[in-house]
Parts: structure tokens; C-alpha cells; sequence
């Protein structure tokens, strides 16, 4: 097990510096987006108070909405913020890609399989490591809104546990981010084309999902396909705190797309040749 | 008594597509013996030694160290091998020390004390230093400092010396001498043919990936050249006892290799109408450049010779 665990002893010691301040900045992201709701919720608050019941309910109305949210619903919206996917998505892009498409290119691989390792356990390293940050990036935004909820004002206090289901939520969209990056960079020689595959992707399902839900577009059928091809379309933190219908679905679904693109990685990075680099 | 047989390959080949960097390869190495694989770049050298690591898979043929299979137990292989890369990259984030203790940590941390102490003492590395730190001939004897203190029964050194200075090739050279008299199989792949002449009891010629030649270097040790002008043509035939083989012929001066017990020889001369005569040795360089000098031989002919 020594083999094993230096391995992962030196995945942690390389990407200490991101993850310490890409989860900083999900912390920071998390409370910042408390404060805003807080702010979002004194508004509302002014506003109503001052009203009648029946404006009251014609402001609502006039907003899209029955009845005042919960607190945590308003929070919920502003963790689809393409700066949270970014962060998770530059993390499994990232990582997806060093895992041998990097380490071949700079020649570093050989030193490692010539000694007594095994293929599949340097794999599994580089695949604990990257999960592993996903979920420390997914509770390190959980954790900073928790902790901005104790220090501003919330109409509907928020407990842990209730961010903690958009934060599997978020920590699971990574996985296929992760697995299609890793399946190329398992069969190249070079990071860059895994870190190019793997971003296109990633923006083309961001894209497509954006597309699908502009409410103009609502009339075309084929909004429903684009829908159905983009990943973004399983993460859904309003409805993970609200009804939390799908949200085992979800995860279950980006768990499979990410286990099974990691599997093939792995069935890849087994057979193939390590040619010299250089 | 012969020692076993460590490593062996049968018809071992790799192809690219059309392209192919090895082409039936086979050859046996024994056990504590030192064996040189010669040829130019891409000659099929580093291809051999990455398909003996398992980190190639053979398009044919197999090879196994130990009775092991390169490739199905690469695992089991990579235990009883340590290698130093040709073409040697290293993480430059970590000191020296660090990657000594890493790459030490792989192999179940065996061997670390004897690397540190190789480093210092005979490399003169400052391990404290980070790799980033290191000239490209530091990084070598650091990576050389550790294939040399695994706890391993076969060494596979690639290029071993490219980036040495003279005084560190010399440390090397050494070293191989040394692992060789501690009962381990060397395998010294190089470019330098006077320092695989040097240390290898074989060597083994590659050219465009095929094997041209294996030459047991204890009798290329005791190898003559005679050239010899004869009064008149010089005889068609010599006696077999003497073991003497025509290397070129012209109408009055032969030259000849010998490789017999010189009583023999000198009581032969002694009987021939000899005007004038050379008696000198040959280095690997004179082989080497039968397969790849300006005059190099065809391999088709030697192969279907």
C-alpha cells in the first residue's frame, strides 16, 4: 500500500495551492450570495410591509411568483452562477487532464510505471484525488454559505444539512466533466487536446442548456433535445432545496455518465502503449 | 558452471501501423552478466527496452525477465527491474531528497538510505536543492544514484551516460562493474561504443530494429587482425585448428581474424612465404561500423546469410 498512498500523498502535495484557492473562492462565493439574498430579502420586506394584502399580491404576481420564497430558494439561484460551474468545471477539466496526457508529454510518466506500480492504481489515485476535490469545492461553498447565514439576516434560517443536497448536486455535475476529460487524456499523448475536448464540451452542454431554458425559444421543438443533451440540465439547486424531486435522479445520472467515461479511462489507460517522450 | 538465463526474448516485434521499430527480435541474457545493445537512433534500442518494462505491447513474439511475461505480468517484472530513462524528466517542484524519497516510496521505500548516500557521497548532489535547481547531468546521477540502489536482480540503464561528465561516466562505469560482481544483470544501452566495450560481456548491433549482430566481447578481447602480404597469391584455405577467418582479400595481402592460441599461429607464419606482416587488435568501433558505417553490409544479405 506504500506505492498507493505516496501516490496520493503527491497528487495532495501538487494541488494543495488550486484547491485551497479555488475552495476560498466558493467560500467567499457562498457567503457573498447570502448577502445578496439577505439584501434581495429586506427589499422585498420594505416593500411589502408598506403594501396592502392585495398589492401585495399583485407585486408577488407581477414577479412570477404565489407566495414570498423561502430564503434558501432565492439563495438556491445564484448557485447556478457560471462563476461556481466554472470553478468545478476548471477543477475536473484540470485534473482530468494531468492524470496521463500531461504526465506523458512531460515525460514524468516513466518514472513512475518503471517502478513496481500498477496501472490501475495510478489511475484510481488521480481518479480518489479528483473526486475528492470535487466534493471539498462542492462543501467549501456549502460551508461559506452556511457560515454567511449565521452572520446576516435570513427570513427562513437555513440549516446545513439543507445546502448540503445542492452541494452533491454540484460536486456530481463535475463527474462527467471529469470522466470525458479523463477518457482523452487516457488514450493522448499531449494535455492540451484533453484539456480543448474536454472545455468544448463542457461549454457547448452550458450553452445548449442556456439556450433551452430562454423563455422565447419555449415554442421550438427542438429546445427539448438541446435540453436533453446538456449535463447542466441535472443540476438544479432551486429544485434540490425545494421539492428534491430529481434530485436523486440527477445524481444518479451524472454519477453513470461520470463511473462509466472513468471506466472506459481505465480500460484505456491499461492496454495502451507508453511510447518515449520526446 | 553457465549461469541461467534472465532475460529472453522470441521473435519480439513492435509495429506502428507499417512502420516497424522492432522486427523479430531474440536473444537470452544471463544472469549477472552486462549486455550492451549498440545502433543509432531509432535503431529499435529504447522500443526493446520500453517493451521489457511492459510499457510497450508487442505487436508479436513475447520477452520475459525471470520466466515472467513483460507485458501480462509487467507488475511482477517491474520488481525485479529498475530503469533509468533515456530521455530522463523529473517533477523539478520537489528537492532532491524528495523525489529520491517518492520515487524510494514506489518500490515499498527500499533502497532510500543507499540512494541518499550514492547521491552525496559519490554523486556529490546537493539533495536539499530543488530539481528545478539541477543541470541536466545532475538530474542524470540523481536518477542514476537511485536505479543503482534498488533492490533489483536486473538493471535497465538507458543511455546511462549521455549527460556526464567524464569523471561521473567513470563513477558509472564503475558502478556497472560493481552491480555486475553483486550478481545483478545489466542491460547498458549507449551511443558511447567505448564505454559498452568497456563493461559489456555481449553486446548486441541493432540497425532500422532488427538485430544485425551479437558479439561475445570475452573473445573479441582476444581477437587479432593479421595482415599479411604473401610472396605470390596467399592460400585458399587455411588449417581449421588455427581458427582464422578471411576479413578481406586482395591478390597478395589477406586480412585475417584470429581468435585461437597464438603457438599455433606463429609456427604456421613461420611456414608461409611471408613478405611482410601486421599483428594488431580491433575495437567495437570496427564492428560497429560493419552494420553502420559508409561501407556498412546489407542486413538483407546477412540476415538471409
Amino acid at each position: 500500500m506504500k506505492p498507493f498512498f505516496a501516490l496520493l500523498r503527491k497528487h495532495v502535495h501538487d494541488t494543495r495551492g488550486t484547491l485551497i484557492l479555488s475552495a476560498a473562492a466558493l467560500f467567499g462565493l457562498g457567503w457573498l450570495f447570502v448577502f445578496v439574498t439577505s439584501l434581495n430579502e429586506t427589499e422585498i420586506l420594505k416593500v411589502l410591509s408598506s403594501e396592502t394584502e392585495d398589492n401585495r399580491f399583485r407585486w408577488l404576481r407581477n414577479m412570477g411568483l404565489e407566495e414570498q420564497p423561502p430564503s434558501v430558494s432565492i439563495m438556491m439561484s445564484f448557485w447556478s452562477h457560471p462563476l461556481i460551474i466554472s470553478i468545478i468545471a476548471i477543477w475536473a477539466i484540470a485534473r482530468g487532464s494531468i492524470a496521463v496526457g500531461a504526465e506523458v508529454e512531460r515525460g514524468t510518466l516513466d518514472l513512475i510505471l518503471s517502478r513496481p506500480v500498477s496501472r490501475t492504481s495510478y489511475l484510481l489515485t488521480h481518479v480518489l484525488m479528483a473526486i475528492f476535490g470535487l466534493f471539498f469545492l462542492a462543501l467549501a461553498l456549502a460551508v461559506g454559505a452556511r457560515i454567511g447565514a449565521h452572520y446576516n439576516f435570513l427570513r427562513v434560517p437555513i440549516e446545513f444539512w439543507t445546502l448540503a443536497k445542492p452541494a452533491l448536486n454540484l460536486a456530481a455535475l463535475g463527474l462527467p466533466i471529469y470522466g470525458y476529460t479523463l477518457l482523452v487524456s487516457a488514450v493522448d499523448y499531449v494535455r492540451w487536446r484533453a484539456t480543448m475536448i474536454g472545455s468544448v464540451l463542457t461549454l457547448a452542454g452550458f450553452i445548449a442548456w442556456v439556450v433551452s431554458v430562454i423563455p422565447v425559444l419555449q415554442k421550438y421543438t427542438w429546445r427539448v433535445y438541446l435540453e436533453r443533451v446538456s449535463i447542466f440540465k441535472l443540476y438544479n439547486p432551486v429544485d434540490d432545496v425545494s421539492t428534491g424531486e430529481s434530485l436523486l435522479f440527477n445524481l444518479a445520472v451524472l454519477a453513470g455518465i461520470g463511473a462509466g467515461c472513468i471506466l472506459l479511462s481505465f480500460l484505456a489507460f491499461i492496454r495502451r502503449d507508453l511510447p518515449a517522450n520526446g | 558452471m553457465r549461469s541461467t538465463a534472465v532475460l529472453a526474448t522470441r521473435e519480439l516485434t513492435k509495429a506502428y501501423g507499417d512502420f516497424l521499430a522492432l522486427r523479430q527480435f531474440s536473444l537470452e541474457v544471463r544472469q549477472g552478466k552486462v549486455f550492451g545493445l549498440l545502433g543509432p537512433n531509432g535503431s529499435g534500442k529504447t522500443t526493446t527496452l520500453r517493451l521489457l518494462l511492459g510499457l510497450l505491447h508487442p505487436t508479436s513474439g513475447q520477452a520475459t525477465i525471470f520466466g515472467l511475461d513483460c507485458w501480462r505480468q509487467s507488475l511482477q517484472v517491474r520488481r525485479l527491474v529498475s530503469y533509468l530513462p533515456g530521455e530522463l524528466r523529473m517533477y523539478d517542484s520537489m528537492s532532491g531528497l524528495a523525489l529520491l524519497r517518492f520515487l524510494s516510496d514506489l518500490r515499498e521505500g527500499d533502497g532510500l538510505d543507499r540512494a541518499v548516500a550514492l547521491a552525496e557521497q559519490v554523486m556529490q548532489l546537493n539533495l536539499r536543492k530543488k530539481v528545478r535547481a539541477y543541470s541536466t547531468g545532475m538530474k542524470q546521477k540523481l536518477a542514476l544514484a537511485l536505479a543503482f540502489s534498488d533492490p533489483v536482480d536486473v538493471l535497465i540503464l538507458d543511455e546511462p551516460t549521455s549527460a556526464l561528465d567524464p569523471s561521473a561516466r567513470g563513477d558509472v562505469l564503475r558502478l556497472v562493474r560493481e552491480a555486475r560482481s553483486l550478481g545483478q544483470t545489466v542491460i547498458f544501452s549507449g551511443h558511447v561504443l567505448s564505454e559498452v566495450e568497456a563493461v559489456s560481456d555481449r553486446v548486441a548491433i541493432l540497425r532500422r530494429g532488427r538485430l544485425m549482430h551479437i558479439e561475445d566481447m570475452h573473445a573479441r578481447r582476444s581477437l587479432r587482425m593479421l595482415l599479411i602480404k604473401f610472396a605470390g597469391k596467399g592460400p585458399a584455405e587455411f588449417p581449421a585448428e588455427l581458427e582464422l577467418t578471411v576479413r578481406e582479400r586482395s591478390d597478395q595481402t589477406l586480412l585475417l581474424e584470429h581468435r585461437g592460441q597464438i603457438g599455433p599461429l606463429l609456427h604456421w607464419l613461420d611456414t608461409m612465404p611471408i613478405l611482410d606482416l601486421a599483428i594488431g587488435t580491433e575495437d567495437l568501433h570496427s564492428l560497429y561500423d560493419r552494420f553502420h558505417g559508409p561501407d556498412a553490409i546489407d542486413e538483407e544479405t546477412v540476415m538471409s546469410s
